[in-house]
């Protein structure tokens, strides 16, 4: 009898994961056939998708980072990013000042990645200024503590860019060199699209790299795994917090930048909404797993893009639906699609 | 005698490390029995298994007429079976008494409506809860510090503290997980009376885990060893200390000669 | 000498920020005095906490030359800003708030002076020395406490001082009903915003008082005769106190509700505003159904008319109730087995889920435009306003609060000392260990969802009928916020914590009207600040007290095998 109350509540939840999924399917299949969009519409979604996955990637990356060594959520993440954004913009007025963004190619080019970089700057400021004033001094405090702070941090961060740059949008312009577009039929890339794509991928990778190869990477997988060991090994605990810091903050300022260029607008809270969903494809992914947070921003990205049109209600609900996918994965697997690691050996 | 509780192939894995290896095992009701082995022999793992902290993969377990596995562990703490913790858990935050009176929450009935409106049999339950977990403590020794918090007390008074707990809920099988870890040798002695007592005042069934063999060979009715997750002996006391199985898996003859000569008694 | 120049260069990015934010134009003429005051708190509280070791000297030393340092660098910094603004520079495409009234302000002198570049050095050194001599009042400050005189001002130390502490509240409330009479002119044009922030100061001394009542008759007389001055409040206030005072009052159910989840229960929840939510439209669909164009077809077709309330305020409470407390347990269930921080991000996500259904569901909610015209509470059917001409609406919901309070507040307390209670607190410690010690989980997790969720419903419904037309944007991410920050802010687990913080976080904006803008970056800050400071709150629980500060130290179970036996042997003796 109580092994079968135990199996009983387990088949309950398949059961219930299996009606969700039915469900699900029923109602794609009918829109599909209700509504008969073209396969280029298909497309174009999907393309949108993967960019959104792409910066949804870029922000994971620092939610999981900071997650895997500090077991706390950097609820400002958001605002590290868009942060970025900011400093870009002004980088960009001050690139357009100097005419860069009319010159020749190489000269376009040269300023974008110098308004990229600045971007990063800027993240990576308020990432380690954020870490040194708010977290650092509560690292051994109770859980709820830091994230509280947290809280804190990202209200203080979105509105003093409020008070001190205004309340007016901050409008990115694109120079003629990446604002135009792809067009294959009824296909369009936009070309900011397609940066991102690629940019999100190579910096990725780099963040992978250092991860896994260099002597820093080995130190943060070893405070990850225990900070009291890791420091009588003679690592730097702190350092490596701070760098862990870094690298999420640079991450994030580069979407920020990308993000400002490829919606024109940035403000005050355009960090928020996207620290949100950053962080749902960090816990989709299984938090404090890179590549997991890599494919579950794409995942949560695609999800975005194609969900609304093909379960056939208004794109309003997008968010809705990013919740809700989080919410049954998490009933289903708790530790996320791939697993919670950050090292091997915690697997 | 009658068994209380009765393991039958109980195998517990981790990853491809087994455990706990089709271990059987039987406690009479009304005795003090022992599980003793090297570090990592699995036997905190057996003692979850038992407790529903963890599902075994193979193997019954049988309690007073019900099946525990499966069960969760507020269920078998309900069935009669209470258990302390190798590395103390008490509730740091409450109180002495506090920490006794959840200790009988799984006998109290009280519901939320009642407590809100304070009904009367809510408010005897409450008496009646408050006094038994005074006695409790008297029993254990800690009387007079009910409103010590519990991190407060020193060490061994929280081993104590973790017994009263454990009795508040009533039960007829008590798991002790090393009660004696780290006492001096006064208050082992005072640990050793104290699981007599148990047995003999309030009829309460006993299996510990031991690492100090005085206890063991002191208290104990009934021993069984376990070695890699294997069970290697059982018997009573003098049977298991001339078990060559056993003086083998502690690496030598040393340790089981010292326990023989510390049978002193006082 | 170099911890003087570190203190202050770190006053001088305060500064610095404080000028970007644009404060000292809404200062105005007091700009100087006032950010000199700021800074001079500063330096104290810095001062005190690495002067410990300082002599005399040595730390007026390091607060003038902290004085200095940040009143140079902010004056450099104020001269190049006003170089450019007298060359026709626009700053303000990237510094919002660096215009010339600003810097007017922390010069004193006229916008115009600015424009024109006829700023005097006179001016500057002026300011100059408002801030050195900030940096020397902070090293004041510190000695002047350090000495002990102002310790011994404390209530505990001179005789008599407790029943100041307790008799404070009273005089307080006396003197507001004085302000209140016909005819008394006192504050004038400020009477208003006087009054009210005497009412909090007040309420919040009410708290101090029955803290410092002993325990037995003098509480009970002391805490009864507090509640009579209270009930009394709502019929000598006016509309606009009587509106403040009532959203204070249903921030403080919110509170007590989201304590008993997050303060006994541990689950932190940061989508608490759907429970509130979920009341307020209960209600406003059974109060006002011909707003709803869902409701008001079906009533209809059902050959109802839907121009009148379905329900009264009073029949409506246990529908807002359990409708809400249905919310909770199906938000529970799914997030059970998440650990903590899971839990808050799920939760906050189901929080903007329901708003955003509440924004584009338009048939059933209204959409945007909102329920609208919701009937008011009655008393027996009639409007008590009618009753007496000393109860206008908005007191009387502030009433209906006060009621609502005591009533979750009444419960919270019995649940806290209850074998449930024991089991939330078991439970928020560790999970394990409270399972094995015979606690159901799902349970008693979801019976704190589920009575956390009730109370935001009754306090959602109130809401309703004091604010009469509500919109999606009235439930908010920062309304769980608010209610959050003013559990942590008043003392997490404690009763008069959560009212403490309701009036702090809740009432006091209010009055501070004219900073308006900088409420939330000013809270933001608090509660950094108050994590780092004082994590448990302004009035804790003791429990919550004693929790946080042995958090501090390691863990027992680690460090303490080796040393406490040693500890044991000497207690040996005592058994």
């Amino acid at each position: 009898m109580p092994m079968q109350k135990q199996s009983l509540s387990k088949s309950l939840t398949l059961l219930f994961g299996i009606v969700v999924g039915l469900l699900v399917i029923w109602r794609v299949v009918t829109v599909g056939m209700a509504e008969g969009y073209p396969a280029s519409f298909w497309i174009s979604q999907g393309i949108n998708g993967l960019v959104l996955g792409g910066v949804y990637a870029l922000v994971a990356l620092g939610y999981t980072l900071v997650y895997g060594i500090l077991f706390m959520i950097n609820f400002a993440h958001g605002e590290v990013m868009m942060l970025g954004g900011i400093t870009g913009f002004f980088a960009l007025q001050f690139a357009a000042a100097q005419g860069w963004m009319e010159g020749s190619t190489a000269v376009v080019v040269a300023a974008l990645l110098f308004i990229l970089v600045a971007g990063m700057l800027g993240s990576v400021v308020t990432g380690v200024a954020l870490e040194r004033l708010a977290y650092r001094p509560l690292r051994r405090a109770p859980r709820l503590v830091p994230l509280i702070s947290a809280i804190g941090a990202s209200l203080f961060l979105q509105y003093s860019v409020l008070l001190i740059f205004g309340v007016s949008p901050h409008s990115y312009r694109k120079p003629d060199l990446i604002s135009g577009g792809i067009r294959t039929g009824d296909v369009f890339i936009p070309y900011t699209g397609l940066i991102i794509f690629v940019a999100s991928i190579l910096l990725m990778l780099g963040l992978y790299l250092i991860v896994q190869r260099t002597k820093l990477g080995r130190a943060m997988r070893a405070v990850a795994e225990d900070k009291d060991t890791a420091s009588l090994m003679g690592v730097n605990v702190d350092a490596v917090i701070v760098a862990t810091f870094v690298l999420g903050s640079a991450l994030a300022g580069a979407a920020g930048v990308m993000l400002g260029f490829h919606n024109t607008v940035v403000k005050f809270n355009s960090g928020f909404i996207p620290g949100l969903k950053a962080f749902t494809a960090a816990v989709l992914g299984g938090i404090g797993n890179i590549p997991g947070a890599m494919f579950g921003a794409l995942i949560l990205g695609m999800i975005e893009a194609l969900g609304p049109s093909a379960l056939g209600i208004p794109t309003e609900y997008k968010d809705i639906i990013a919740f809700s996918v989080l919410v049954l994965i998490l009933i289903f697997r708790p530790s996320g699609i791939f697993g919670e690691i950050l090292s091997e050996k915690k697997a | 005698m009658a068994a209380l509780l009765e393991a039958k192939g109980v195998t517990k894995v981790f990853g491809g490390l087994t455990a706990v290896d089709r271990v059987d095992l039987t406690i009479e009701k009304g005795s003090i029995a022992s599980l003793i082995g090297p570090n990592g022999a699995g036997k905190t793992t057996f003692f979850n298994c038992l407790t529903g902290l963890y599902q075994p993969e193979k193997g019954s377990i049988t309690f007073d007429g019900h099946s525990l596995v499966g069960q969760r562990s507020d269920q078998i703490i309900g069935l009669g079976i209470a258990r302390t913790y190798q590395n103390i858990r008490l509730f740091k935050g409450m109180t002495v008494l506090e920490n006794v009176l959840v200790g009988q929450h799984v006998r109290m009935k009280a519901t939320p409506l009642g407590a809100v409106l304070r009904t009367p049999s809510q408010r005897a339950e409450e008496r009646q809860a408050r006094e038994f977990a005074q006695q409790l403590l008297e029993f254990v020794g800690l009387g007079g510090e009910e409103e010590t918090l519990s991190t407060n007390l020193p060490y061994g008074d929280q081993r104590l503290l973790e017994i009263a707990r454990a009795i508040g809920s009533r039960p007829q099988l008590l798991l002790l997980d090393e009660p004696a870890a780290g006492m001096n040798p006064r208050e082992t002695e005072r640990m050793i009376d104290l699981v007599h007592r148990l047995r003999d005042k309030k009829g309460i069934t006993v299996f510990l885990i031991e690492h100090d063999m005085k206890v063991v060979m002191n208290i104990s009715e009934n021993i069984t060893v376990l070695d890699y997750g294997k069970k290697i002996a059982e018997g009573k006391p003098v049977e298991v200390r001339s078990d060559p199985r056993v003086v083998e898996a502690y690496l030598g003859p040393g340790v089981l000669l010292d326990t023989s000569g510390g049978t002193e008694k006082k | 000498m170099k911890k003087g120049l570190n203190t202050g260069l770190t006053a001088f990015a305060v500064l610095t920020y404080l000028i970007l934010i644009g404060l000292p134009t809404r200062l105005e003429g007091a700009a100087q005095p006032v950010l000199a005051l700021l800074l001079a708190l500063f330096f104290f509280a810095v001062l005190r906490s690495q002067g410990k070791e300082m002599g005399r000297g040595e730390l007026l030393q390091s607060g003038l030359v902290a004085g200095l340092v940040a009143g140079l660098l902010v004056v450099a910094e104020i001269g190049f800003f006003v170089g450019l603004l007298a060359d026709g520079v626009k700053i303000q495409p990237v510094f919002d708030k660096v215009v010339p009234l600003n810097m007017a302000a922390l010069l004193n002198v006229r916008a115009g002076a600015i424009i024109n570049g006829e700023t005097s050095l006179l001016a500057y050194a002026i300011l100059t020395a408002y801030l050195t001599g900030a940096g020397l009042l902070g090293g004041l400050l510190v000695l002047f406490t350090r000495s002990g005189t102002a310790s011994t001002v404390r209530s505990t130390r001179i005789p008599g001082g407790r029943w100041l502490v307790i008799l404070l509240p009273f005089l307080l409330f006396a003197f507001i009903y004085y302000l209140g009479l016909d005819g008394v002119k006192t504050f004038g044009n400020d009477k208003n915003i006087v009054r009210l922030l005497l009412v909090l100061v007040a309420t919040g001394a009410g708290l101090f008082a029955l803290a410092a009542a002993k325990e037995g008759v003098e509480k009970l007389a002391i805490g009864g005769l507090l509640a009579g001055v209270l009930l009394f409040l709502p019929f000598v206030l006016n509309q606009f106190q009587n509106s403040v005072m009532s959203i204070v009052f249903i921030f403080v159910m919110m509170g007590l509700g989201l304590n008993i989840v997050v303060g006994y229960a541990g689950l932190l929840d940061l989508g608490y505003v759907a429970f509130f939510a979920i009341g307020a439209y209960v209600y406003a669909f059974v109060a006002a159904p011909f707003s709803s164009p869902y409701i008001s077809s079906l009533l209809t077709g059902m050959g109802i008319s839907p121009d009148s309330p379905l329900l009264g305020y009073w029949s409506a409470i246990p529908l807002a109730m359990i409708t809400a407390a249905i919310g909770g347990v199906l938000l529970g269930i799914p997030v059970l087995r998440l650990r903590g921080d899971y839990l808050a991000i799920v939760t906050l996500g189901f929080g903007e889920i329901i708003r955003l259904f509440m924004l584009n569901l338009g048939d059933l909610t209204n959409g945007p435009r909102g329920l609208l015209q919701i009937a008011q509470p009655t008393l027996f059917g009639v409007a008590p306003s009618a009753l007496t001409s000393h109860l206008d609406a908005q007191g009387w919901i502030f009433l209906l609060a006060i009621f609502g309070s005591a009533v979750v507040a009444f419960v919270a307390i019995r649940l806290n000392d209850s074998r449930l209670g024991r089991a939330w607190v078991a439970m928020r410690e560790d999970e394990d260990v409270a399972q094995a010690t015979g606690i159901h989980l799902v349970q008693t997790k979801l019976l704190a969802f589920a009575i956390g969720a009730t109370f935001a419903g009754l306090a959602g419904q109130l809401y309703a009928a004091r604010q009469i037309n509500i919109f999606p944007e009235n439930f908010s991410l920062f309304v769980s916020i608010d209610a959050l920050a003013l559990i942590i802010v008043g003392g997490m687990g404690s009763i008069p914590g959560v009212v403490l913080g309701a009036l702090a976080l809740k009432g006091l904006p209010e009055v501070l009207r004219g900073v308006d803008e900088y409420r939330i970056v000013a809270f933001a800050t608090l509660l950094i600040v108050m994590m780092i400071v004082r994590p448990e709150g302004i009035l804790p629980s003791a429990r919550r007290r004693r929790e946080l500060h042995s958090a501090e130290a390691p863990p027992p179970d680690e460090s303490d095998v080796s040393d406490k036996p040693t500890d044991g042997q000497l207690e040996g003796g005592r058994a």
